[in-house]
């Protein structure tokens, strides 16, 4: 069975002459073996990342700080996570008797095809850190997501990484009776806030399907949670974040001082995932904290392209995110203009209706001068401005080149807004743009 | 003037923004000089659905659906009360489900309508599942238009006394069927989402002239400007190759 290793290994390497890269050897293993991914003999280490929201930041986060332990890491850094994906990698990390060479694997995984590849990974570890209503034409339901999570990891014998302090991620630990369960949670913070308007999951303990009772949210539905009939979500962290610093950018876990690559609470969760898988394997975290401090994030995650005045690029993708990246915006001071592309391709989700379900009224603020809605859904974008009051601050322009031309004109600190398949596109204008 | 909505189970059922259509009628009565009070109403809670103008019930996935639907038979003397007082209804997806016979989901479990009409649900295979943009064709109060939504539904509804709509294209109550939702001359009950109502201003306008109709009689809504409203549908009809 070595001959589709050897095409993929070799297809590879001519792309990799040309400059590309891809998940085609991927698809080309998987098309000459469908059970390719199970040939490979995997390290002692194998750490899948899933979940809706950082699989990417916290699977390079971990792989980081396991190698500045001196562990040899193969890992998806660019985010290919679906099964042909995982195969162009794991043929790049093996010699040609299948056997990957190096100490551990850190694979981000779809949280939609987890349960495909679950077996075959052979993983001795699972992160997983949330769940946000998320391009749902095209997943289904979330509610059958987490089921299937949960029937694979029903018989994992391995580590589970739990965030404690989102209930549909903790319910997963009702059923692993077979795994070791590691939660992190962070605790309550000044910006921590006892009512939300962002919360669309979570509401009801799954054990007893009552009410859940929060103290406290953090953001969207992550907070502190528990049932009052069956004490669902009264847990023990493994790793408890506390005293979070804005102005430093740190925080604290198990009584040391930790450093946070950017100023948002998802990112302190990224890293107490990391901390919680570092804990379990007895690693030192201080190689860790130099990772989460210099950690640069992924191209169009929170970029800036230096237009006339500074442009800074965000992916958006589900309210939740865009949520997050709006509190960003508009926490920086100063007058600020806006562009939102919206786009709804096949990997963007067709539907595009979670823009009604994400927070948009917050840019009603006296600092947001114009926003320039783009992208397939233009107007669909505009439409859903409007009706927070912001018409007179809208404009519509399809082309996405006259729309970052306009942007860059207004001379002003701007913000861009991109759903998936707008941002790469858009990087480049942004940086042809930034050169005239 | 002012109408009352009463915005069934809103913390539940609010699947796919379906929270916009509250949005859109509340912004457009209020350009028009109407109050719009809205009564948020979830599980347990009391409300006299007779006293209210509109009542509003979203979409859920079937969990949220499992829960709510014992509380929503409950109500059902208080839903019959409101319906012969002339109160208009709207109800998405899982809300227009619900007003049916029963809904038979994905792993067989039977959840009872209201049993308000005849219709009924019952699940589909994933290979069936109604997933994508729909235009439709309807004919409401005398008036004729085309409608855009997103659709997302494995239910199959079936035995359909009035549809709410021709489908010109997507799939509608059944996969790859003729007709969309349900609708009479004071309910409408659709699978669209998208949300529905923001794109569609002309159904919004018929839910307003509905509501108010209770104390007001027939009114003639003051026109809107809704440039962009129109060209957000006719960006998706155009696609869609009905325009």
């Amino acid at each position: 069975m070595r001959t589709p290793l050897i095409v993929v290994k070799l297809v590879r390497k001519l792309l990799s002459m040309a400059g590309r890269g891809g998940s085609l050897p991927g698809q080309l293993g998987l098309m000459m073996d469908k059970d390719f991914i199970r040939r490979f003999h995997m390290p002692k280490q194998v750490i899948l990342v899933t979940g809706t929201n950082g699989k990417t930041t916290t699977s390079n986060l971990i792989a980081e700080s396991l190698r500045r332990c001196g562990l040899t890491v193969l890992n998806n850094h660019r985010g290919d996570n679906l099964n042909v994906g995982i195969a162009s990698l794991l043929a790049s990390g093996s010699d040609l008797s299948y056997n990957i060479k190096a100490d551990a694997a850190v694979i981000e995984v779809d949280e939609l095809t987890l349960y495909r590849q679950f077996e075959a990974l052979h993983p001795t570890g699972l992160v997983v850190n949330n769940f946000f209503r998320d391009q749902l034409d095209r997943a289904g339901e979330m509610e059958t997501i987490i089921r299937k999570i949960i029937e694979v990891t029903e018989n994992f014998e391995g580590d589970l990484y739990l965030n404690g302090d989102d209930p549909n991620v903790l319910r997963i630990a009702d059923h692993a009776k077979k795994a070791r369960i590691h939660l992190y949670s962070v605790a309550r913070m000044d910006e921590s806030t006892v009512t939300t308007n962002e919360a669309s999951e979570g509401k009801f303990c799954p054990r007893c399907g009552r009410e859940l009772k929060y103290s406290y949210y953090q953001y969207s539905h992550i907070g502190r949670f528990s049932c009052p009939y069956d004490h669902f979500g009264e847990i023990e962290p493994d790793i408890l974040v506390e005293d979070i610093d804005y102005q430093r950018r740190t925080f604290k876990a198990d009584g040391k001082v930790y450093h946070s690559y950017i100023n948002a609470i998802y990112a302190v969760y990224n890293c107490a995932a990391v901390l919680c898988v570092m804990k379990n394997l007895g690693l030192d975290t201080a190689g860790a904290d130099d990772v989460f401090a210099h950690y640069r994030l992924k191209e169009g995650r929170n970029e800036v392209f230096e237009l006339k005045q500074p442009c800074v690029i965000d992916l958006i993708k589900n309210p939740t995110g865009a949520n997050e990246v709006m509190k960003e915006i508009l926490a920086r001071d100063g007058k600020k203009n806006i562009c939102i592309f919206l786009n709804d391709n096949d990997q963007d989700g067709h539907d595009i209706s979670w823009i009604w379900d994400a927070h948009f009224e917050r840019l009603d603020d006296p600092q947001v001068e114009r926003i320039i809605c783009s992208g397939t859904r233009a107007y669909d974008m505009a439409l859903r401005l409007k009706y927070e009051g912001l018409e007179d601050r809208v404009t519509v322009i399809e082309d996405s080149t006259q729309a970052i031309h306009a942007l860059n004109e207004m001379n002003m600190q701007s913000f861009v807004m991109c759903t998936y398949t707008a941002l790469h596109a858009t990087r480049a204008i942004l940086k042809k743009e930034a050169q005239q | 003037m002012k109408i009352r909505i009463l915005w069934m189970y809103h913390d539940l059922m609010d699947l796919y923004g379906d929270k916009g259509n509250i949005q859109v009628l509340k912004t457009r009565c209020e350009k028009r000089g109407i109050e719009c009070e809205i009564k948020t109403v979830s599980l347990g809670e009391r409300a006299d659905c007779q006293e209210y103008d509109l009542f509003f019930l979203g979409g859920g996935a079937d969990l949220e659906q499992t829960i709510i639907y014992e509380d929503l038979l409950k109500r059902k003397d208080s839903i019959l009360e409101a319906k012969a007082s002339g109160t208009a209804f709207l109800l998405i997806c899982g809300g227009y489900q619900l007003f049916g016979q029963y809904y038979l989901d994905q792993d067989g479990k039977k959840i009872d309508g209201l049993g308000i009409y005849d219709y009924y649900t019952e699940s589909t295979d994933r290979d069936h599942r109604c997933i994508g943009n729909i235009a439709v064709e309807a004919e409401l109060d005398g008036r004729r238009f085309k409608a855009v939504g997103f659709e997302n539904h494995g239910g199959q509804t079936k035995n359909v006394g009035s549809p709410f709509a021709k489908v010109l294209k997507g799939h509608g109550n059944t996969y790859k069927g003729m007709y969309e939702g349900y609708a009479d001359a004071q309910v409408i009950g659709t699978y669209m989402h998208g949300p529905l109502l923001p794109k569609n201003p002309m159904i919004a306008d018929i839910v307003i002239a509905r509501a108010l109709k209770r104390h007001y009689g027939e009114v003639t809504l003051e026109p809107l400007d809704d440039t962009l409203e129109n060209r957000a549908r006719e960006v998706m009809l155009k696609r869609l190759g009905v325009q």
